[in-house]
């Protein structure tokens, strides 16, 4: 994203000239011809069947059927719950994780980090299936419940089961981005308050925490926006019950077989997605070596 | 250190210990109960048996769709480290036309849901006429990966001194010999990096794949998708510490190379692969 920007920005140097042109554009061709046929193209005919009706002509009866529609309604509401609790789940947990992490030495830290990244690494269906044994019926849960005398509640298939597995993929991307952010702060700010008699809580409330607010912020838009679109694990620990948006996209696609109908639920969600990492690139650009939130 | 200083330093220490057995829990309870000997999964595992893991060879569904998964990601790895280098050198160093829409596209790929290019992709190969293959499933997968081996190249040529390649020219050096001694070794740990981390990408992704791919064509990651919703035996379990241990490897030679957290632009915008 402005990562590319950022570093192509400054080192356009020997690019000018005819030749240099045509080299250009000669190395940069594969990945043109992939992302315009691949990418761009799909997209496309995704938005434009989303217009269209089974048959061919066009309509928004697709959009209209899905905002019409109660059931759908409480789809999109459903979605913007979960995605918006496992959001809160992970700033709860992450934010008193990254600041144990500051206090580390760099090695603590970066065993610490790999470990946090060790979920976006292993198989999706291999971690929801390991979620599926600690929560099942015969899993270290339920063992421990039923060791008390109780019986076990039903872990899974329903929005806690979908909470847990999300908030233990997406810690990874709250922890990165407050790190950043507390790494940010002068380390002698704290010290210089307490000095002049601050207590503890006082010095987190009044310069930690709002310092750190531009990394809470990042890590929440994309916490929640991913989590919105996800749907191999919600699909292995929810399963129909829970009503998600990337679940029914599939199942319009493949066993309903609507394909317009299943375009205009995926266009939705991009919208939705996407609307909230553009405000956040937005965001990341403006709050650039200085503070965005006093 | 004052008493409540150790109190947090305590209380810090058994948080961040919660946390850890929460990350990695789901793992380390598949491994543990891939050994039971019992019939259904259960943690703890009740004595201790290989016998999974031979259930897995006798098993030709998942080893041909192993062999797929394999086949595909091995490709997507190769092509998005030549397609990545490429690129990076092209954004890096040259204006052409086309420039400034190759880099909004590159980027908006790490912000479209995996779930709708699955269902773009799968509508418009279908206006194309493209059959499900290998093929169409490994041109799905390099718009997943691709981006990524950018984005390392890129930062691997920024850390790259030019004055290195205009003493190297200047010295009488061929331009393709200043781009092979100088040049290539300063992103090499970017390709290596990159080249792994597409191959697990490829590896593991079910999201797209369920829209490609057919009955008749599973990757692994399906093939499992499709065998948990019927059997609950400890076969999955099995197959799962395999691709663990797969994964690993993965990560110990990212990590070498180019550090798992760039991946994921420690310190900058990023987007994953959910």
């Amino acid at each position: 994203m402005a990562a590319v920007g950022r570093v192509a920005g400054g080192a356009v140097t020997a690019g000018a000239g005819r030749s240099a042109r045509r080299t250009g554009l000669l190395l940069a061709l594969p990945a043109l011809v992939i992302f315009a046929l691949l990418f761009v193209a799909p997209l496309f005919t995704l938005v434009a069947n989303s217009f269209r009706t089974q048959t061919g002509a066009f309509t928004l009866g697709n959009y209209a059927r899905f905002l019409g529609d109660p059931f759908y309604r409480d789809v999109l509401w459903n979605t913007l719950k979960v995605a918006g609790l496992t959001t809160l789940g992970c700033l709860l947990v992450g934010y008193p994780f990254a600041l144990y992490l500051r206090g580390r030495s760099p090695r603590v830290r970066n065993w610490l980090a790999l470990l946090l990244l060790s979920p976006l690494l292993i198989s999706m269906v291999i971690r929801a299936y390991g979620w599926l044994v600690v929560l099942g019926p015969n899993g270290p849960v339920a063992s421990v419940i039923k060791w008390f005398g109780l019986t076990p509640p039903q872990l899974l298939y329903n929005d806690t089961a979908v909470l847990i597995g999300m908030v233990h993929v997406m810690l990874a991307y709250m922890v990165l981005p407050l790190m950043g952010s507390l790494d940010r702060i002068d380390p002698t700010l704290v010290p210089a308050a307490k000095g002049l008699g601050a207590p503890g809580w006082t010095c987190f409330w009044r310069i930690t925490l709002p310092l750190s607010a531009p990394g809470m912020l990042a890590g929440a838009m994309i916490v929640f926006s991913l989590t919105a679109s996800s749907f191999v694990t919600p699909a292995i620990l929810g399963g129909p019950k829970v009503k998600l948006m990337p679940y029914f996209v599939y199942t319009q696609a493949t066993t309903t077989l609507d394909w317009p109908y299943a375009a205009a639920i995926g266009f939705v969600l991009v919208v939705v997605t996407t609307g909230l990492l553009l405000g956040y690139s937005r965001l990341l650009r403006r709050g650039k070596g200085e503070v965005v939130f006093q | 250190m004052s008493r409540t200083g150790r109190l947090t330093r305590v209380l810090g220490g058994v948080f961040a210990a919660l946390v850890g057995a929460f990350l990695i829990a789901p793992v380390a309870v598949t491994v543990a109960s891939s050994l039971t000997e019992t019939s259904y999964v259960t943690f703890p595992p009740q004595g201790i048996t290989l016998r999974w893991y031979a259930e897995v060879l006798r098993k030709p569904e998942f080893l041909s769709s192993f062999a797929v998964s394999a086949g595909v990601a091995v490709a997507a790895a190769a092509i998005s480290a030549v397609v990545g280098l490429a690129g990076g050198l092209a954004i890096h160093r040259y204006r052409f036309p086309g420039r400034a829409a190759l880099e909004t596209v590159l980027s908006s790929a790490f912000a479209v849901p995996t779930i709708v290019l699955g269902i773009g992709l799968l509508q418009w190969f279908a206006q194309m006429g493209l059959a499900s293959s290998p093929f169409t499933l490994l041109l799905a997968h390099l718009v997943l990966t691709v981006p990524y081996a950018v984005r390392l190249v890129l930062a691997g040529l920024a850390g790259l001194d030019r004055s290195a390649e205009k003493a190297a020219a200047g010295l009488g050096a061929p331009p393709f010999l200043v781009f092979w001694h100088v040049t290539l070794p300063a992103v090499r740990g970017a390709l290596i990096g990159g080249a792994f981390f597409a191959f697990i990408t490829s590896f593991d992704d079910l999201t797209v794949a369920l829209f490609v791919v057919t009955t008749d064509l599973q990757t692994l990651p399906v093939r499992i998708f499709n065998y948990m919703q019927y059997d609950y035996d400890p076969t999955v379990t099995a197959i799962g510490t395999l691709m663990v241990l797969f994964a690993l490897v993965a990560v110990v030679v990212i990590e070498r190379f180019v550090g798992v957290a760039k991946l994921f632009g420690a310190d900058e915008e990023h987007k994953g692969k959910e």
